[in-house]
């Protein structure tokens, strides 16, 4: 998934200046790995492809806050926040436009694809032969292990965040993206013990069969 | 301080016909005083078994389980009943055999320690901890799962025990009913110092465990510690005053 429509949907969900978009994103799909950059990077495509619109907020002060579009649209979203001589602070935030929110509907009601599996060590399993299963059996339990170190630093990011509130939209939201991230190696580790599991027996019975034979 | 639960070198095995069917290969683990532990793992894994060695259902055809120090194989039979019902507590899915109301269910062990009143007594406040106080006065077959799971946690702490062992109490409840059974358990570690050994076979229920270990393929394995990124370290900032700028100008 590109950083551009998570992004979109957030902007859609609430507007906001970049960094706190960042954090949002950040919370909300800790797994994807999004560097802070992308969300930059990802509102300039947006704000090209006229799918959000930058605004200017005016810190609330004397007159209260104020809204006013940005006629033109500089690329300096690194710097959000900027002072105008003789004023307060100001920051821009980003807002989605009617075409923005038409593109993510589009996205979000489209029916989604399901990648097939073409990783190393699913080949490897494919195209082994019986002499090397030590080996292979070697590979599987390290790829166990870095599963489970994974979802160690899932449960660590998600340590740190407060538990979500399930009887809350926002909360369930979280809850159900969790649950996708450790289903995942939830899936992928039962995969391997068994493909382990297999090779371990597999192995067994062909050291004795072999056994039998340089015997006979 | 020493582990409440200990299991060490522990192998097991079944037959099946004629072939044997290893289920657990020494398989070590410790559980502390308030620490919720849990044991992730594929349907057939083993799971049950290892909760069961932990109680000594069944006994080991390996290794030693011991708990607060006492070899579970060297107790007697007397000994070994007194343990359950003070020490241990075995959460059970299957809910009463006859038609109680859910508060009998819950005080039915205490009636052999304590008095009728202090028994229900305790009952009461573990019903409320669970949070199922409500249902004191239904049956078994009138509550969903997720109330189900909830009384089963009440019988299982009624006692007080120091060590709790619960297979896999989050099976049929949706997520909203599984959130709430776990943030329990975990509460009942961090608040009531309650050993939790809890037994699922899937990942999501295991979030608010203190610790994780996996099983299968008989290999029990702990979950690796991530690297700890070093803090880094920051120069002292450098204030230079407005008045001495000002000065130096």
């Amino acid at each position: 998934m590109s950083a551009k429509i998570a992004v979109l949907g957030l902007v859609i969900e609430e507007p906001g200046p970049p960094h706190r978009l960042t954090a949002k994103l950040r919370q909300r799909l800790a797994s994807a790995e999004f560097v802070d950059s992308n969300v930059y990077s990802a509102l300039a495509r947006l704000e090209r492809d006229g799918l959000v619109r930058a605004v200017e907020r005016r810190a609330p002060g004397k007159g209260g806050a104020r809204l006013a579009a940005v006629p033109d649209v500089d690329p300096g979203l690194r710097t959000p926040v900027r002072r105008t001589p003789g004023s307060r602070t100001e920051s821009r935030v980003f807002e989605a436009t009617p075409a923005g929110v038409q593109r993510f509907e589009e996205w979000l009601l489209g029916s989604s694809s399901a990648p097939p599996l073409r990783d190393e060590l699913h080949m490897k399993v494919a195209l082994c032969q019986p002499h090397n299963l030590p080996r292979l059996i070697e590979l599987v339990y390290g790829q166990e292990l870095v599963c489970l170190g994974r979802v160690q630093e899932l449960r660590r990011v998600f340590e740190r965040m407060q538990p979500p509130a399930p009887n809350r939209w926002s909360g369930l939201v979280l809850v159900h993206v969790r649950d996708a991230e450790l289903s995942f190696w939830d899936a992928r580790l039962t995969w391997l013990q068994g493909v382990r599991e297999s090779l371990e027996r597999m192995h067994t019975a062909y050291g004795t069969a072999r056994q039998r034979y340089s015997e006979a | 301080m020493g582990a409440l639960l200990s299991l060490q070198g522990i192998g097991k095995s079944y037959w099946r016909g004629d072939s044997e069917v290893r289920v657990l290969t020494d398989v070590s683990l410790e559980v502390h005083a308030g620490q919720f532990l849990a044991v992730w793992g594929p349907r057939g894994s083993g799971k049950t078994t290892l909760l069961k060695l932990s109680a000594r259902l069944e006994y080991p055809d390996s290794g030693c389980v011991s708990f607060e120090g006492t070899d579970l194989a060297q107790l007697s039979e007397a000994g070994h009943a007194r343990l359950m019902l003070e020490r241990i507590g075995w959460v059970r899915r299957s809910g009463p055999k006859s038609d109680l109301r859910m508060l009998d269910y819950v005080a039915l062990p205490l009636l052999a320690e304590h008095g009728r009143r202090e028994a229900y007594a305790r009952a009461t406040a573990a019903m409320e901890r669970v949070g199922v106080a409500t249902h004191a006065g239904q049956h078994w077959s009138s509550l969903c799962d997720g109330e189900r799971a909830l009384v089963s946690i009440a019988h299982g702490i009624a006692r007080e025990p120091r060590l709790l062992l619960i297979d896999d109490p989050t099976a049929n409840l949706d997520v909203l009913e599984r959130e709430r059974v776990t943030e329990l358990l975990r509460s009942l570690a961090d608040d009531a110092a309650i050993a939790v050994l809890m037994a699922v076979p899937d990942m999501p229920a295991t979030m608010r465990a203190h610790q994780l270990a996996s099983l299968g393929g008989g290999r029990l394995v702990f979950v690796p510690e991530p690297p700890q990124r070093p803090e880094p370290e920051l120069e002292p900032a450098k204030v230079i005053s407005l008045r001495s700028r000002q000065q130096s100008a």
